[in-house]
């Protein structure tokens, strides 16, 4: 497939409920069989976006803006758009009553999938997610981790072109994490395309090959994640515990590349293009209570949004 | 991949009710088959030691011929209000339905026919016990008690998913059942005539949608005018028509925001 074709584009997409803007005027584009990601804090719009693009909620018509998906609006044709994505929900939707195989043969029969290839297909989704053995299992005796797999499976049924993925690790133990991931990347690979939303920055950092970073409904900026952190922030952070601001200009006297955050009482962020610098800093500490680590999104998350709560937080 | 039929996705919504409601099928399905029965023995049994006949029948075939339709009262207007509150607001069914192509009204006509599906069979049970116990006729009339059971269901189907649409909390359903289905069912001609109530009374009390169902079903032992007859199904099919119109819109509403 074609890697430079666009298969998604939002124009200046708002939505408000009732009296609250959630989105203030969006933009973005997806190639094909790429992930782009949508970080951001809580409260940031993410789901609310994810909500407009598969026409689960309508976005604003009051101004000039688009949403393109695969060629259909979602404001006039969301069950095209349906017909061919697959949603992950951040919160469990299966029906507790039915068990893991009940749950996959009830959604296909939403496709209209014929059921002699549709038992096929539901073996090689638990298959792929490792759930074969939990065939039979009501949904209610699920862990988290099996939850979260079985709606990937169930959002494969009908083998999509497009993924949404709505915090998908949010809650699950590192090994599950990997194990999506590493199922992501392998659908990626497969040419599905994938949107996925998330306020996890390694997670972004892993798995998509771009994102946009939201924050109170606005894009704040967007691109592949290497080249943000490498065009915006600081290569090196020097991590401190707190420490009083006179010990601080202490430390950092005569050092003229640096760049640090402080606050009272809360842990000190030195950043630098320069490593040296740094362990200039952490030379002249008297404990070894400090970390010199790569700068990361979390990094520039926070100095492009600040780190005190916003009030949709 | 196309988006399926109209046809195919309603059916998956009514599939679906199908399948979730078969899981608990025997907890499910004793109270709309039991209460009657109860009613029956109860008032039935107990009252017609008083009351020798009513409208020229034993009042135990009174009785008989619409409490069938009772129970497709009450099991449309328990499913229709605390069934689809929960799946709204609790277990987020519909939420999940509608990441499948499937549209608001795809969704709630499956949830509304399957409701009817339901009085259909629940009210075909009921009958079939009294056949059995020979206080219903064996005859072929007997047959239209099912379908009027789905129309029953049908209709308040409807009305309570209109209700449910404008409800804050799981608490104001009382409202509906005891505002609405208790009155209702006591006076639609269920356990005594309308004949002899004031005439604007009766008058409002043709607005209630049983009292059509009910009419229908003492047919059966006539005799009943036949321009009554055609007005009471035109209701039945205008009032179910209406509502549910504006119940997929009020959910489509309250739903799709």
């Amino acid at each position: 497939m074609n890697n430079d074709k666009i298969v998604i584009s939002g124009t200046n997409i708002h939505k408000s409920y009732d009296s609250f803007k959630a989105l203030k005027g969006i933009n973005f584009e997806v190639k094909e069989a790429t992930c782009f990601g949508f970080l951001g804090p809580n409260g940031a719009g993410k789901t609310t976006l994810m909500k407009l693009i598969y026409g689960r909620n309508n976005r604003d018509l009051n101004n000039s803006n688009k949403l393109d998906v695969f060629g259909y609006d979602p404001a006039k044709d969301p069950c095209e758009i349906k017909a061919i994505t697959g949603v992950v929900p951040q919160d469990n939707n299966l029906d507790a009553d039915l068990n893991v195989m009940e749950n996959l043969m009830t959604y296909s029969k939403f496709f209209g999938l014929r059921k002699s290839r549709v038992k096929k297909r539901i073996d090689e989704l638990l298959d792929f997610m490792q759930l074969t053995e939990k065939a039979n299992q009501k949904c209610i005796a699920l862990s988290g981790g099996m939850v979260r797999r079985l709606l990937i499976a169930r959002s494969l049924i009908n083998n999509p072109k497009l993924i949404i993925l709505d915090e998908p690790t949010v809650g699950l133990d590192p090994q599950v994490r990997q194990i999506i991931w590493q199922k992501i990347r392998q659908l990626k690979k497969e040419g599905i395309t994938i949107l996925l939303t998330t306020h996890y920055m390694d997670e972004a950092y892993q798995i998509c090959d771009k994102i946009i970073i939201m924050d109170k409904g606005e894009k704040i900026i967007e691109g592949k994640p290497k080249k943000l952190l490498k065009e915006n922030i600081e290569k090196f952070v020097l991590e401190l515990s707190p420490l009083p601001k006179s010990k601080l200009d202490k430390y950092l006297k005569d050092i003229e590349d640096v760049r640090f955050e402080y606050e009272p009482d809360q842990p000190v962020y030195c950043y630098s293009e320069n490593f040296k610098s740094l362990q200039n800093i952490s030379n002249r500490l008297s404990s070894d209570d400090y970390v010199i680590r790569n700068s990361n999104l979390e990094d520039l998350f926070i100095k492009l949004t600040g780190r005190s709560l916003n009030k949709h937080q | 991949m196309n988006v399926p039929h109209k046809t195919i996705r309603i059916y998956s919504s009514w599939y679906r009710h199908l399948k979730v409601y078969s899981k608990n099928f025997f907890s499910n399905c004793f109270p709309p088959i039991i209460e009657p029965l109860i009613f029956m023995i109860g008032i039935g049994l107990g009252l017609s030691q008083y009351i020798k006949s009513m409208d020229n029948l034993p009042y135990i075939q009174f009785l008989a011929i619409v409490l069938p339709l009772a129970a497709a009262l009450f099991t449309a207007a328990f499913e229709c209000s605390y069934g689809t509150y929960i799946r709204l607001e609790y277990n987020k069914v519909y939420d999940y339905m509608l990441s499948g192509p499937l549209n608001i009204d795809d969704i709630f006509i499956g949830e509304i026919i399957w409701t009817g599906t339901k009085g259909f069979l629940f009210s075909a049970i009921v009958a079939a016990i009294f056949l059995i116990f020979g206080i219903l006729p064996l005859n072929f009339d007997i047959l239209i008690i099912p379908v009027l059971g789905f129309t029953t269901s049908v209709m308040v189907a409807s009305v309570s998913l209109i209700f449910i649409s404008f409800i804050k909390n799981i608490n104001q359903i009382n409202f509906f059942i005891t505002g609405f289905i208790s009155p209702m069912f006591m006076f639609s001609g269920t356990v005594f005539p309308l004949a002899n109530l004031p005439v604007p009374i009766q008058w409002i009390i043709n607005i209630f949608p049983l009292v059509h169902t009910v009419q229908l079903a003492r047919a059966i032992y006539g005799p009943y005018p036949l321009h009554f007859i055609i007005w009471d199904i035109v209701y039945c099919i205008g009032f179910t028509l209406i509502f549910s119109y504006i119940a997929i819109r009020r959910m489509k509403k309250i739903i799709i925001k």
